[in-house]
């Protein structure tokens, strides 16, 4: 017998959520969908969650599993029930419960749509019986994202996103990525000022949707959208790629990551206001002696740092 | 919960028996920070090396690991730029390099596995490396002085060794992002649910909080980028460890100490005063193993931990 500990609320009729535990007679290798669709046929038909495929195709089933989000369909019971056979499941978390296990989705299906994800070609007014060609290689930097299964299972587990709404979130700047490389399409630095303006830079790169089901990797995306936003020039005057320039401009110089001067160049040297407002928690880091030294003094050999640097360096623009 | 890597996923050549295990000389990469706002880090990380009766060999020409960001411009400079750092391990016989920052664990770990994983990228960086006659034949390893802890001086001997023990102090780990995850790049321990500190405090005698807020991330790398969102990122994590009990934090990243110590009290408006001390990993080993309090830099932390260990009877 496998115990399903599940999150029970009904936006319609509940003030609170509650927890019901359902038991189910399934093989303990069964999916944890599985044991829901078991507990929902033979228990409590009320149980609410999305689903479709049954495997890993559709996207519908992520919801959290003791904790953790993941597809329902991909988990099996032996691998997180606990001692009692238990398993606690949860709707996913950044999101609006709408019943049970089921969310309001819109605001990912907001960020989403915001990027315009479909092919924008720059020759669209012009005769459309000739098709588009583009080369293995050009296709295949797509082809990852392309696999992307709009779960929202990297949504859900973004800590940015649980903080702050106005971050366009994982999947989304991934999709992003899928036609900014696209060559066949003709609004890069249009989707590129957007994705910017949708904070592409609020990434804290802290691998969280590595845990993607479908080896998308939205993380390494990230990376290279912003890359294509310093590349393509885009937006240079924003926080974003100015503290990506200085950490680089740092460690050029001295070998060492700056603080002081990553402060400065990020925030903008003629920023007052923005330098203003870091200066309460300067002052209380300076009255505990931690403030970081003004000027860095180079590590010793540092002219091999700029010959890495001058070797790799590729020029902008 | 089961975390297993495939066979293909796991990391390669990258957790390793070390000649620096046995020889007790390891290879030390400090990292920026802690050389310049968290210097109690790199003092009471030399205090525990002499506790233990390991060397940590500075490797006082290595540059910046390259922190996350300089993968934003250039992932080839950051990867050429370790691999120099692990050149220069090696020229004086180091197979391991030891970090006391996450994020420098993450970053170097990433850039070693590149550059393991491919002749090509080898020789690539070799071929920079040799402008100035250097060169990296492969041999290094880079690990956290927390799995140097564990793994090479033991649980077992560290409860030995403990001669002032933390008298029940109530310890919130705070993993920090890039020693745990990617797991194909860390793999040391289940990036969803790590124990190590928790083992290592209670062989302290602290007691380990647990709480779902241990290995999500603290910010520190967006601090600068949008006003609030770092420190509420701080706010909601403290919150949780707050909530479970905790009396104070101790993290093995530097970063996550500044984040989590220096916002606490903007996060206080949204999620309520937390107030957390938060101890870099070496400052609580090393007490607890006899260096005396006042050398450990507490009095450079904004929530000054002093006072709990008043109330704890750790210190007078």
């Amino acid at each position: 017998m496998i115990k399903l500990d599940i999150f029970r609320f009904d936006e319609a009729a509940d003030e609170v959520p509650h927890r019901d535990v359902v038991e189910v007679d399934v093989p303990e290798t069964t999916t944890v969908l599985d044991a829901l669709e078991e507990a929902k046929a033979t228990v409590d038909g009320s149980i609410s969650f999305r689903r479709s495929c049954r495997s890993a195709i559709c996207g519908s089933c992520s919801m959290n599993i003791n904790g953790v989000t993941g597809l329902a369909c991909k988990t099996p019971c032996n691998t997180v029930m606990d001692e009692s056979g238990t398993i606690h499941i949860d709707p996913m978390p950044n999101f609006q419960p709408m019943r049970d296990l089921v969310v309001h989705m819109d605001p990912f299906w907001d960020k989403y749509t915001r990027l315009k994800p479909y092919l924008q070609p720059a020759d669209k007014d012009e005769d459309h019986e000739r098709e588009r060609r583009v080369s293995p290689e050009d296709m295949k930097k797509l082809v990852d994202v392309a696999n992307c299964i709009m779960c929202a299972t990297c949504y859900a587990l973004c800590p940015v996103v649980s903080v702050d709404p106005a971050f366009a979130g994982p999947a989304a700047i991934a999709y992003a990525y899928r036609f900014i490389e696209d060559v066949r399409d003709g609004e890069r630095s249009e989707r590129l000022a957007q994705i910017n303006e949708d904070y592409l830079w609020l990434c804290a790169h802290c691998y969280a949707c590595s845990y993607c089901p479908k080896h998308v990797d939205p993380h390494w995306r990230i990376v290279d959208v912003k890359r294509a936003t310093i590349n393509d020039r885009v937006m240079m005057n924003e926080r974003g790629p100015r503290h990506a320039l200085t950490v680089n401009k740092t460690v050029k110089q001295t070998g060492m990551l700056a603080e002081t001067e990553l402060i400065i160049g990020t925030i903008g040297r003629f920023n007052i206001r923005g330098l203003l407002k870091t200066v309460p928690l300067g002052l209380r880091m300076a009255a505990k002696g931690k403030m970081p030294p003004p000027f860095i003094k180079p590590i010793p050999k540092v002219d091999e740092i700029r010959t890495i640097f001058e070797s790799l360096e590729v020029p902008v623009g | 919960m089961s975390t297993t890597l495939l066979p293909e996923e796991q990391p390669k050549n990258l957790h390793r028996r070390s000649k620096s295990a046995e020889t007790k000389r390891y290879g030390f990469f400090p990292g920026c920070v802690a050389k310049e706002s968290c210097k109690e880090l790199f003092n009471s990380t030399m205090l525990l090396a002499d506790k233990l009766g390991i060397e940590l060999i500075e490797l006082t020409a290595a540059s910046c690991c390259g922190a996350s960001v300089v993968n934003d411009t250039n992932r080839d400079i950051a990867r050429v730029l370790n691999a120099r750092t692990y050149a220069q391990a090696e020229a004086l016989g180091l197979d391991d390099v030891i970090t006391i920052c996450s994020t420098c664990t993450g970053h170097m770990r990433a850039a070693n596995k590149e550059l393991l994983d491919s002749e090509e990228r080898m020789n690539h960086a070799n071929a920079i490396l040799g402008k100035f006659g250097a060169r990296y034949g492969g041999n290094v390893m880079v690990r956290h002085l927390l799995w140097l802890l564990i793994d090479d001086i033991g649980l077992d001997n560290l409860r030995n060794m403990v001669v002032r023990p933390l008298n029940g102090l109530k310890v919130a780990p705070f993993y920090g992002c890039h020693i745990i995850r990617p797991e194909s790049v860390n793999g040391w321990e289940s990036a969803r649910n790590p124990h190590s500190l928790e083992d290592l405090v209670e062989a302290l005698g602290g007691e380990a909080v647990d709480y779902a807020g241990k290995t999500r991330c603290c910010g520190f790398h967006i601090q600068l980028e949008k006003d609030g969102v770092a420190a509420s990122m701080v706010g909601q994590n403290m919150r949780m460890a707050k909530d479970k009990g905790a009396e104070a934090v101790i993290t093995p990243c530097p970063l996550c100490h500044l984040a989590l110590d220096g916002y606490q009290q903007d996060a206080a408006s949204r999620w309520g005063r937390t107030d957390l001390p938060t101890f870099h990993l070496p400052q609580l080993v090393a007490y607890a193993l006899g260096v005396p309090a006042e050398k450990l830099g507490l009095n450079h932390h904004l929530i000054d931990p002093r006072p709990i260990m008043v109330e704890r009877d750790l210190i007078a």
